[in-house]
């Protein structure tokens, strides 16, 4: 009698041992099911926010984007308007840099017959880069957007090319220029600052600017590669 | 709830190997970041092999305030406990049984842990702007293991039976801030511009 008894309870035991261990079992695939399905929802949110951004570029392509805008930062204004020459630039390019020089001399020749635009085009392998156009945006706040653009190309040998944040020469060089500092600093951080400058690149985007320096001349691209090349462009349009 | 002989910890097999390998990982991790600091000690113009492009970049990283919070190179500290971790990962798996006070002393210290790399995932991507890998490494074992010691302690059973799905969704949550903040960048390395 008592023998049996054992036999009971052992079986007894055993039963609730699978059992428990059939609750384990599915209780780990529940885990997993719900993690994997997070997983899931995810992938497809993610595909169809990869798909809508890529919708929403190609149809603001040809309508939306504009060479020069009201809010386009002009290095100098021709009195007819006729003439119009726009770069997208980046001031940690060094070809940006080689361009500096000519476009200077330009603006000086062509003073107040051709309208001067410079437009920010950060591009993303360039570590400071959108960080400098954030710099020259703070201080076009202030009305020294020239003397800014001017010191960034000067300066770009010190700061260019390095992969940690130039946050603090960029600083110097607003303290250099006798702005208001607190004030600099407030634009700096200030989101609606990045997102003046993104505003410009994502119409140079559109523009399908892909390199800097890029050059429209009344709209139209122009690739002038010596100093001539660009006054004989100027004059021509000026001829029109 | 409390562990207890009728009612056993959870995990009793994943947590070990847990610590031990997630510590393992951490202290790896931590050790390579010592060694670049050292590196780039010795020679400012040295370049962490962990500095890809401007998003993926240790260096701009490991010269921040930020990554000496304390007055000394962070990953010193990671060094250290996670040395810890993993040791009393191979302690379990030996078979000790640890008092409940331990427990806690461990609880209070992936405790810390986890704030700390919460705070570095805050500067690294809304102050600093930039992310530096072999810390990434770190945020992702030091949260499965603040998880499943945490639920090891205090684990009510609902929250333990799903444990899986909170740490997805904080690695999902991770990676969707990380594509958004730096999606003006990742945008360019992909073959269709948006």
């Amino acid at each position: 009698m008592p023998q049996q008894h054992d036999g009971t309870e052992a079986r007894r035991a055993k039963v609730e041992a699978l059992r428990a261990e059939e609750r384990q079992r599915s209780a780990r695939r529940r885990n997993v099911a719900v993690s994997v399905s997070a997983i899931g929802v995810f992938a497809v949110v993610a595909a169809v926010w990869l798909a809508m951004a890529s919708l929403g570029s190609d149809s603001g392509a040809a309508g939306a984007a504009q060479v020069v805008r009201e809010d386009s930062h002009r290095l100098g204004t021709a009195a007819d308007g006729k003439v119009t020459l726009v770069e997208f630039l980046d001031f940690e390019c060094e070809a940006c840099r080689a361009y500096f020089p000519t476009v200077e001399q330009l603006r000086k020749d062509y003073a107040g017959r051709v309208t001067f635009v410079a437009r920010y085009f950060p591009i993303g392998g360039h570590f400071n880069a959108e960080r400098a156009a954030r710099a020259v945006e703070a201080a076009a706040k202030q009305g020294k957007f020239d003397a800014m653009y001017r010191r960034m190309y000067e300066t770009q040998s010190q700061w260019g090319e390095k992969q940690v944040p130039a946050d603090a020469f960029f600083r110097k060089m607003a303290e250099g220029l006798g702005l208001d500092l607190a004030a600099w600093d407030k634009a700096y951080e200030d989101p609606a600052t990045l997102a003046r400058v993104r505003k410009d690149a994502a119409d140079g985007e559109a523009l399908g600017v892909q390199g800097t320096p890029t050059f429209f001349l009344n709209g139209e691209r122009i690739e002038p590669r010596t100093p001539d090349e660009f006054k004989a462009a100027l004059d021509a349009a000026l001829a029109e | 709830m409390r562990p207890s002989p009728s009612n056993p910890a959870p995990f009793p097999r994943l947590l070990p190997w847990l610590l031990l390998i997630g510590g393992g990982i951490g202290l790896v991790a931590a050790f390579v970041l010592a060694v670049e600091k050292i590196a780039l000690l010795t020679d400012p113009a040295y370049v962490p092999s962990c500095s890809i492009n401007p998003v993926l970049s240790c260096g701009s990283i490991m010269s921040t305030p930020q990554a000496e919070l304390f007055g000394f190179p962070n990953p010193l500290l990671g060094i250290a406990c996670f040395a810890v971790v993993t040791t009393v990962g191979a302690v379990l798996l030996a078979g000790a049984e640890l008092p409940r006070r331990f427990w806690l002393g461990l609880q209070a210290g992936v405790t810390g842990g986890v704030l700390f790399v919460h705070w570095l995932i805050f500067q690294s991507l809304y102050v600093i702007g930039a992310l530096c890998p072999y810390c990434m490494v770190v945020w992702a074992v030091t949260v499965p293991l603040f998880w499943y010691v945490t639920l090891r302690n205090f684990a009510a059973g609902r929250l333990a039976a799903y444990h899986g799905v909170p740490v997805t969704v904080w690695f999902l949550t991770l990676i969707a801030m990380i594509g958004v903040r730096f999606w003006s960048f990742w945008s360019t390395l992909l073959p269709v511009t948006f």
